[in-house]
C-alpha cells in the first residue's frame, strides 16, 4: 500500500469502523440470527423456528396481504398524482412557483406525530372535518377507524398525502431537463399539446418516473408509521398490520428477534425482487 | 413554395422594443440571411415568422396569406433548430416521421416522404439509430431532414451550424447550398457568421439592435454598404477606418487629413452635402483596397506589427503604437516582418467616408 494511500485509508477508519460496526455487523448479524430460535435461552440453531414458521403464519401472509393492498393501489396512484402536480408546477401559466413548490414538499418536512394526529382528528368518526364534508354531500359517516376496508383506504390517502408532493418535485426536475426546443419542434409538426405529452414528455421522464416506483416501493415495503400512529397499531384487529409493523410487532413486542430477522430478510427480498421486476418492464429495447 | 413579406413588424417585451418596424420582401425561392451581432434580433425576428413569437405589431405574409393569428404549424414552414431539437428516445425515422404520423398522413406516403429524405441527406445508413448515437454532423442532417419532410413552403434555419467545428460547417454549408438549389424553396437562414451569409445568400438582411440596418445582395453590402456598421460587419478580414478631418471642402469633394496616420491629407469626391470644415470624419479603406506605394491618391507610411503570411496572401497588422490599427492584404508579399516600415497608398475610388453618426457620405 503506497504512503499517500495509507494517510487517506487512516482519515477514512473512523467512518469505516462506525460503519462495519452499525452496518455490515448487523446485517451479518440478523441473517445469521434468522436461523436461531430466540425464544428459549441459551438461542439455539434452527432452521425452521422461524423459516418453517414464517410460511405457514396466517398473521404473515395477513400482513403481506396488506402491504401489497397498498403497493398496488397507493403507488400507482400517487405516482400519477405526482406527475399531473409536477406537469402543473411546471407550467409557465402558475403564478407563485415556489410557494406552490414548498407546499408540495412541505408534508414530507411535517412531523409524522403531528401529521397523524392531525389525520386522526380529520377522520373522527363523529366530529371529523372528513364525515361533516361527506354528510353535506349526502354521504352516511363512515367509520374510518373500526372498519378494515375504509381503515385502508385511510392510510392510503395519509401516505399519497404526504409523499405525493416528495415525487413530484423529482418529476419537475427531470420535466425541466426535457429541453423546450424539442417541443417547438413538435408544435411545428402540428403536435396537440395532449400528444406531446404522452409521446415525448412521459417517455423522456420514463427513467425519473421509474426512479420514483422504486423508491415507493421500498418505502411502501417498510411502511411503519402511518398503520401504527394513524390506524392504531394496524388495527382494526390486524386489518392495517403491514409487514413492517409485524416486523416490530414480533422484536419488539415479543423480543423474538430471530423470527424478526427472517421477516426483514423476507422484506428485503420482495422489495429487490418488485423493483428488478420493474426495472425489466421499464427497460429500453435498445 | 411561396414568397414572404414582412410589414413594419414590431416586437415588444414590456416597453423594451426588440424588433423595431421591420419590413421586408422575400421572393419566391429566394434565400435570405439574417445576419447581425448577437442580441440584434435576427433569431426573434425567425421565430416571429415561424409564430412561436407572437407579433406585437405589423403583418406577416406567407405566401399572400396573412398568418399573424395562423398556428405555427399551418404556415406551411419548416424550422431547423440550433440545438436540433431532435427527439432524444426516437430513431432518426421516427424523428422524420413522427410529424406526419401524428396528423394522421396515410402511411405510404410518409414512407416514401422519409425515403427521399434519406436519399437527398445520403442518412440512409443512420435510419435505426438514436439521435445520441450520432456526431453534430449527422444530427444536423437528420435536423434538416425533419424540415424537408413536412415538404414546406418555406424553411426557416435558427444558426443551424454554429454548433459543429469548423470543417464540418464548410462541408454543411456547401450542402445547404446545394440543398437550396434541389428543392428551389424559400429559405430564411439566421447566422452571426458574416461568412456564411456572404456564401449562401441571395439577399442579406443585417441587423443591429432590433432595426434592418440594410437589404441586399451580398456583393452590395460589400461594395456599397449603407452605413460604418454594415461597412464593418460585412468582410473578412474587417474594413479599416480611420479617424479624419476635414480641412477643405467644396460642393463636389473634400479633402481630410488622417488624424492618427501622419495627418496624410487626402481628396474625395462627394455626392451629399459636404461637412463643415474641421468636423470629423471615418474613412473606410478595405484591407485589400490598399496599393503600392505611388499607385494611388495618397502615400501612408506604416510600421509593421505582425505579419500573417498565408501563402496566397498576407495580411499586415499595422500602426498599433499610433492607436488605430490597420490591416492590409498584399497579396505579392512574403517578406515583410514585425518592425519593417512599409510604404502603401490609397485609391479615393475605393474609400468610402462616414459621418460621425456613422452614414455614409460617398
Amino acid at each position: 500500500m503506497q504512503l499517500r494511500n495509507r494517510a487517506a485509508y487512516g482519515f477514512l477508519a473512523p467512518y469505516l469502523l462506525i460503519f462495519a460496526a452499525f452496518w455490515i455487523w448487523p446485517i451479518i448479524s440478523s441473517f445469521l440470527m434468522s436461523f436461531q430460535n430466540t425464544r428459549v435461552n441459551p438461542w439455539v440453531f434452527s432452521f425452521g423456528a422461524n423459516w418453517g414458521r414464517l410460511f405457514n403464519d396466517p398473521a404473515f401472509y395477513n400482513a403481506l396481504k396488506n402491504t401489497m393492498i397498498i403497493l398496488i393501489i397507493q403507488v400507482p396512484v400517487m405516482i400519477t398524482l405526482a406527475t399531473i402536480m409536477a406537469v402543473l408546477l411546471n407550467s409557465p401559466l402558475l403564478k407563485a412557483r415556489g410557494l406552490f413548490r414548498f407546499a408540495f414538499f412541505a408534508p414530507v418536512v411535517v412531523g409524522e406525530v403531528a401529521y397523524a394526529a392531525v389525520f386522526r382528528l380529520m377522520f373522527n368518526l363523529d366530529f371529523g372535518i372528513i364525515n361533516k364534508l361527506l354528510n353535506g354531500i349526502g354521504i352516511a359517516s363512515i367509520s374510518w377507524f373500526a372498519e378494515a376496508p375504509a381503515a385502508m383506504a385511510l392510510l392510503i390517502i395519509a401516505v399519497t398525502w404526504r409523499w405525493a408532493g416528495y415525487n413530484a418535485i423529482i418529476i419537475l426536475a427531470g420535466l425541466q431537463s426535457i429541453p423546450g426546443d424539442v417541443y417547438e419542434a413538435a408544435t411545428l409538426d402540428r403536435v396537440s399539446k395532449i400528444r406531446q405529452f404522452i409521446y415525448i414528455t412521459l417517455p423522456l421522464l420514463k427513467p425519473i418516473i421509474l426512479f420514483c416506483v422504486i423508491l415507493s416501493i421500498i418505502g411502501s415495503m417498510q411502511l411503519f408509521t402511518e398503520p401504527f400512529l394513524i390506524t392504531n397499531r394496524g388495527g382494526p384487529g390486524g386489518g392495517t398490520e403491514t409487514l413492517g409493523l409485524f416486523l416490530y410487532r414480533q422484536g419488539f413486542t415479543s423480543l423474538n428477534f430471530g423470527y424478526a430477522s427472517a421477516i426483514a430478510y423476507t422484506m428485503a427480498a420482495l422489495a429487490i425482487l418488485i423493483s428488478l421486476l420493474n426495472l425489466w418492464v421499464g427497460r429500453d429495447e435498445k | 413554395m411561396a414568397e414572404l413579406s414582412l410589414k413594419n413588424v414590431i416586437k415588444r417585451f414590456g416597453s423594451y422594443e426588440i424588433i423595431r418596424n421591420a419590413s421586408l420582401d422575400v421572393a419566391d425561392g429566394e434565400f435570405v440571411v439574417f445576419v447581425g451581432p448577437s442580441g440584434c434580433g435576427k433569431s426573434t425576428l425567425l421565430r416571429m415568422i415561424a409564430g412561436l413569437e407572437h407579433i406585437t405589431d405589423g403583418e406577416i405574409h406567407i405566401g399572400n396569406k396573412l398568418v399573424n393569428d395562423i398556428e405555427p404549424a399551418d404556415r406551411g414552414i419548416a424550422m431547423v433548430f440550433q440545438s436540433y431539437a431532435l427527439y432524444p428516445h426516437m430513431t432518426v425515422e421516427e424523428n422524420l416521421a413522427f410529424g406526419l404520423r401524428m396528423t394522421g398522413n396515410p402511411k405510404a406516403d410518409t414512407d416514401r416522404r422519409v425515403q427521399r429524405v434519406a436519399d437527398i441527406l445520403q442518412i440512409k445508413e443512420l435510419m435505426q439509430r438514436r439521435p445520441k448515437q450520432l456526431s453534430g454532423g449527422q444530427r444536423q442532417r437528420v435536423a434538416i431532414g425533419r424540415a424537408i419532410v413536412r415538404e414546406p413552403q418555406v424553411f426557416l434555419f435558427d444558426e443551424p451550424l454554429s454548433n459543429l467545428d469548423a470543417e464540418l460547417r464548410v462541408q454543411m454549408r456547401v450542402e445547404i447550398s446545394r440543398l437550396h438549389k434541389e428543392l428551389g424553396t424559400t429559405m430564411i437562414y439566421v447566422t452571426h457568421d458574416q461568412t456564411e451569409a456572404m456564401t449562401l445568400a441571395d439577399k442579406i438582411v443585417v441587423l443591429r439592435g432590433g432595426n434592418i440596418e440594410q437589404i441586399g445582395a451580398p456583393l452590395d453590402l460589400y461594395d456599397n454598404p449603407a452605413n460604418q456598421f454594415v461597412a464593418g460587419f460585412v468582410g473578412s478580414p474587417k474594413m479599416n477606418f480611420m479617424s479624419t478631418e476635414i480641412v477643405a471642402a467644396d460642393s463636389a469633394s473634400v479633402t481630410i487629413a488622417l488624424l492618427n496616420q501622419g495627418k496624410v491629407h487626402l481628396t474625395l469626391p462627394i455626392k451629399n452635402p459636404p461637412p463643415a470644415i474641421g468636423e470629423r470624419v471615418t474613412l473606410g479603406v478595405r484591407p485589400e483596397h490598399f496599393v503600392k506605394a505611388g499607385h494611388g491618391d495618397a502615400d501612408l507610411t506604416i510600421t509593421v506589427d505582425v505579419a500573417e503570411h498565408l501563402g496566397n496572401t498576407s495580411y499586415i497588422y499595422a500602426n498599433v503604437a499610433g492607436g488605430e490599427q490597420l490591416i492590409i492584404e498584399r497579396e505579392e508579399s512574403r517578406t515583410e516582418l514585425k518592425t519593417d516600415t512599409l510604404t502603401v497608398a490609397i485609391k479615393s475610388s475605393h474609400a468610402l467616408l462616414f459621418d460621425s453618426a456613422g452614414n455614409r457620405l460617398r
